[in-house]
């Protein structure tokens, strides 16, 4: 894990980051993005219908122990992380649906959680406690440099567009660092970790780009969209994750189930940077395409 | 042929298109200034506080420089031009910019000087930078340092001794200026080492300044003896026949398709309120009259995209500025309408848009209107004519598929090949007198003489005239293809293959043909599969048989113009040089 340091120093990174995405944004790329409202309802069933159900047959299908079940579970009802945002930045997707749906799924997750965790772990004693203070505070992180950025943006174009390659570059910097002092730290742990915990991790974030897409591409929604709520789907926030197991167990049993999210933590910065690289080049065609768009097509909408 | 003195006096009913007017003068008053410096510095002095000019990144990076500084810092360069270079007036100076502030500061400061500007596309390449350098005889050339690399291949051969190079965040706030180029030197790797003997622009300028102050020059007398015949600028084209010329543009034609185009206008230009997006290259007649010298005149924004390509280069631009008005062209238009962020929430404060350069398509217009609620009006012009001859009114009856209305002070006449004037409705080339209408080519007087017949500009295109005086461009004279005697227009041909859903784009022209003296030949650039089959049996459903291409070929991408028009005559050059056999077998179409 982090130490309290370093963990402070990420919130700051990340806090800028986020000031960085904010400042590319104008208040019409939220509108654009509550164009198609039912995006955001996509991205929530997805979210708290599909995700859980997926970690709950994962876990199934691989015969974990109850422990690791539970809290890949918890893994799987957990709202979409802040990283989505920036995945979705570097990816040239909605960067202002995906702070919508973060925002939402977040707003949800004191009732959504405990409400999906008590559907699928019951039979299993677990008293979860939610921390609602923490997920204000997520909250908070996201919104305030988001709309500091658009008013940077706003009040000089120069100082937003600065601000905005300064996010993107720590953007960069915080995810090399992240996989690159991740793996030596837990060099002990990937040892040691069986082949099922390693699917169970990598399977559900991947799994969870496949079903957002399809799901929003079966709902109708536009490829770009489509995208958004895939990465958004995909990526979980792990650190809430590891935060409810922490203040809901103790010793062994805390040792246990932090496994699970510890290890998603890892392989999700990985797979979403993959899948990044290839939405990107998703994205660039499109926008070629577009461009060189006949007239004809334009205005019959074929 | 009637005389010019005849035509002079044409009567108005020989001039249906005065009845659309409306509040457009009829006749032009003559212009104010007695050149474009005048011209450039009273308007400097008008708006002196106001912003003149942004550049915006894609990023939305970006500087602006005002009315005062614009007009300051042109001074310093024709101070620079003129002391430091010591440049006669009437020497060429050679202007290799794209959008960008140095752009103005450099083009107002040759004008000024009374040199004469002569625009270069940055992205020439060596032998025809050697070329339009030596035709004009331009001893400096003021460039971009993106291309400097080509320097020392093409110095060697033309009259050119002085360089000054220019970034494209000049003027930019110096963080910001930094930034930019640091991105675009080491991570875009995009400015070359300049290898020859170059004064950097910032440099230039302060020596200009430096001058100015210690021998307490008066820049106004540099143009104070400039009159409306001294020539303003050498614009190149390439017409259709290759090799490029100078069309010699005098300060008073372009003064007077100012004046020209702000009665056109006018009735949606408020002075010292618009915000003009500029998208088009500014060293493109059509951008350098329209965006910078009218619009310059009336005290707007003008907000400089360097780069339009990909569409989303101009997001930031026009989010971040309350854009007013945007000049281009319909691949342009086109493009903004498929985007999300432009045809949901189009510029809230636009109140018109001005299409030229090649056939804005009447569904881009329409949907266009509609999605912005304003118009989207069609002009037609040439680099031979300052540009603009022809206009739609933007307010009154505007025709779709229609180049618009002569402009105040133009005669237009349709003429058949004996020069004699056509039928009513009937299609003849374009021919078009007026203060406008260019000097002649430079050092080309058979060229010249070929073009400007009896004051007449013969413009190579096919027209057709309805009875309120609206022209419909059938197609370039030039591009006109004979089958066994029928003429066939490349444009219909390729109207009719554009509406296969496979087809992107498509190019038509004549190539020699044994039998038919000339055969159609069709280049397509497919997006999806597509065989040649299908494409002669569609035109087959819609064409004449005649008209229908006898050879197709499938290729990657078709020359094109810097503002997007396919150059046809590229296409015939390739053919003719790939079939040396068949050039003897027919005459090819000119």
């Amino acid at each position: 894990m982090l130490t309290p340091l370093e963990e402070t120093l990420l919130a700051f990174m990340m806090a800028v980051i986020m000031l960085g995405m904010g400042s590319s944004l104008t208040f019409k790329d939220f509108r654009i993005a509550l164009r198609h409202p039912q995006a955001i309802g996509i991205g929530f069933a997805s979210q708290y219908l599909f995700m859980p159900l997926l970690a709950f047959l994962i876990g199934r299908a691989l015969q974990l122990p109850p422990l690791q079940a539970v809290s890949l579970i918890l893994m799987g009802c957990v709202p979409g992380g802040a990283t989505s945002n920036i995945f979705a930045y570097f990816s040239k997707s909605l960067v202002g649906l995906s702070i919508l749906m973060t925002v939402c799924s977040t707003l949800l997750a004191v009732v959504m959680v405990p409400l999906v965790l008590a559907v699928y772990t019951s039979g299993i004693d677990a008293a979860f406690q939610i921390p609602s203070a923490n997920i204000i505070a997520v909250l908070g992180v996201l919104l305030v440099p988001t709309l500091l950025g658009m008013w940077l943006r706003r009040r000089n174009a120069n100082v937003g567009a600065c601000t905005e390659l300064v996010g993107g570059i720590l953007g960069v910097v915080v995810i090399v660092f992240l996989i690159a002092t991740w793996v030596p730290r837990n060099w002990q742990l990937l040892m040691t970790t069986g082949a099922e915990v390693y699917l169970a991790a990598v399977g559900l974030g991947l799994c969870g780009f496949i079903i957002g897409y399809g799901f929003s591409r079966a709902a109708r929604l536009p490829p770009l969209k489509a995208r958004t709520v895939s990465l958004e789907t995909g990526i979980q926030n792990g650190p809430l994750a590891v935060l409810i197991v922490t203040l809901s167990f103790t010793g062994e049993t805390q040792q246990q189930m932090l496994l699970i999210p510890v290890m998603y933590g890892l392989f999700i910065v990985i797979t979403s940077t993959v899948v990044t690289f290839y939405y990107r080049r998703c994205s660039l065609r499109e926008e070629l395409a577009r461009d060189q768009a006949k007239v004809e097509a334009a205005t019959q909408g074929r | 042929m009637e005389s010019p003195q005849d035509a002079a006096a044409l009567p108005r009913d020989r001039r249906p298109w005065v009845h659309h007017y409306g509040a457009i003068p009829a006749d032009l008053p003559p212009p104010a200034h007695s050149n474009l410096a005048a011209l450039i510095h009273s308007s400097a002095e008008r708006f002196a506080a106001r912003r003149a000019f942004t550049s915006c990144m894609p990023n939305g990076m970006n500087g602006s420089l005002s009315y005062a500084r614009v007009d300051e810092a042109s001074d310093a360069f024709a101070v620079y031009l003129r002391e430091e270079l010591g440049l006669a007036p009437g020497s060429r100076v050679a202007v290799q910019l794209p959008n960008c502030l140095s752009y103005p500061v450099v083009a107002f400061g040759i004008l000024k000087a009374g040199c004469v500007l002569v625009n270069t596309n940055p992205l020439y390449a060596v032998s025809e930078m050697i070329h339009q350098f030596r035709d004009s005889g331009a001893e400096a050339l003021i460039i971009i340092d993106l291309f400097v690399d080509k320097l020392p291949e093409v110095l060697p051969h033309t009259a050119i001794r002085h360089v000054v190079v220019a970034s494209l965040a000049q003027f930019f706030p110096p963080v910001v200026r930094q930034v930019v180029q640091a991105v675009l030197r080491y991570w875009n790797r995009v400015i070359p080492p300049c290898q020859v003997k170059a004064t950097e622009l910032g440099l230039a300028l302060a020596e200009g300044r430096r001058l100015r102050q210690a021998q307490g020059i008066e820049v106004a007398g540099y143009w104070r003896d400039l009159v409306p015949e001294s020539l303003a600028a050498l614009q190149y084209t390439g017409g259709t026949t290759g090799i490029a010329k100078g069309a010699m543009l005098s300060h008073g034609n372009l003064l007077t398709n100012v004046s020209q185009i702000e009665a056109m206008a006018g009735s949606h230009i408020s002075d010292g309120e618009e915000c003009v997006l500029t998208a088009l290259p500014l060293y493109h007649i059509f951008a350098f009259s329209v965006n910078l010298l009218a619009f310059f005149k009336h005290g707007a924004h003008n907000v400089l995209v360097p780069n339009p390509r990909p569409i989303q280069n101009l997001q930031r631009a026009i989010e971040n500025y309350p854009v007013s008005w945007i000049s281009g062209v319909n691949t342009l238009f086109n493009a903004l309408l498929n985007e999300e962020w432009f045809s949901l929430y189009p510029p809230r404060k636009l109140r018109a848009a001005a299409a030229g350069g090649t056939a804005l398509h009447a569904a881009v217009a329409e949907r266009w209107e509609k999605v912005t609620g304003t118009p989207l009006v069609e002009g037609y012009g040439l680099t031979e004519s300052s540009p603009v001859l022809s206009f739609n009114p933007l307010v009154g009856v505007r025709k779709p598929g229609s180049i618009g209305i002569p402009v105040p002070g133009t005669e237009v006449r349709l003429v058949d090949s004996r020069g004699k004037p056509v039928a009513p409705g009937e299609p003849g080339e374009l021919t078009a007198r007026g203060p406008q209408v260019m000097q002649g080519y430079w050092q080309q007087p058979e060229a010249s003489a070929e073009a400007l017949r009896d004051g007449w500009l013969y413009t190579g295109d096919i027209a057709a005239m309805d009875e309120d005086g609206y022209l419909r461009i059938v197609d370039r004279k030039k591009d006109l293809i004979l089958v066994s005697g029928f003429n066939v227009y490349p444009n219909e041909v390729e109207d009719c293959i554009a509406l296969l859903e496979a087809v992107q784009e498509v190019g038509v022209i004549g190539v020699p043909d044994p039998d038919t003296g000339e055969a159609v030949r069709a280049y397509i650039v497919p997006r999806d599969a597509l065989d040649r089959d299908t494409v002669k049996a569609h035109c087959r459903q819609h064409l004449a048989r005649y008209k229908v291409p006898k050879q197709i070929a499938f290729v990657d991408e078709l020359p094109k113009s810097p503002v997007g028009k396919v150059l046809r005559k590229d296409l015939r050059a390739e053919y003719l040089k790939n079939h040396p056999e068949t050039a003897t077998a027919g005459s090819p179409a000119c």
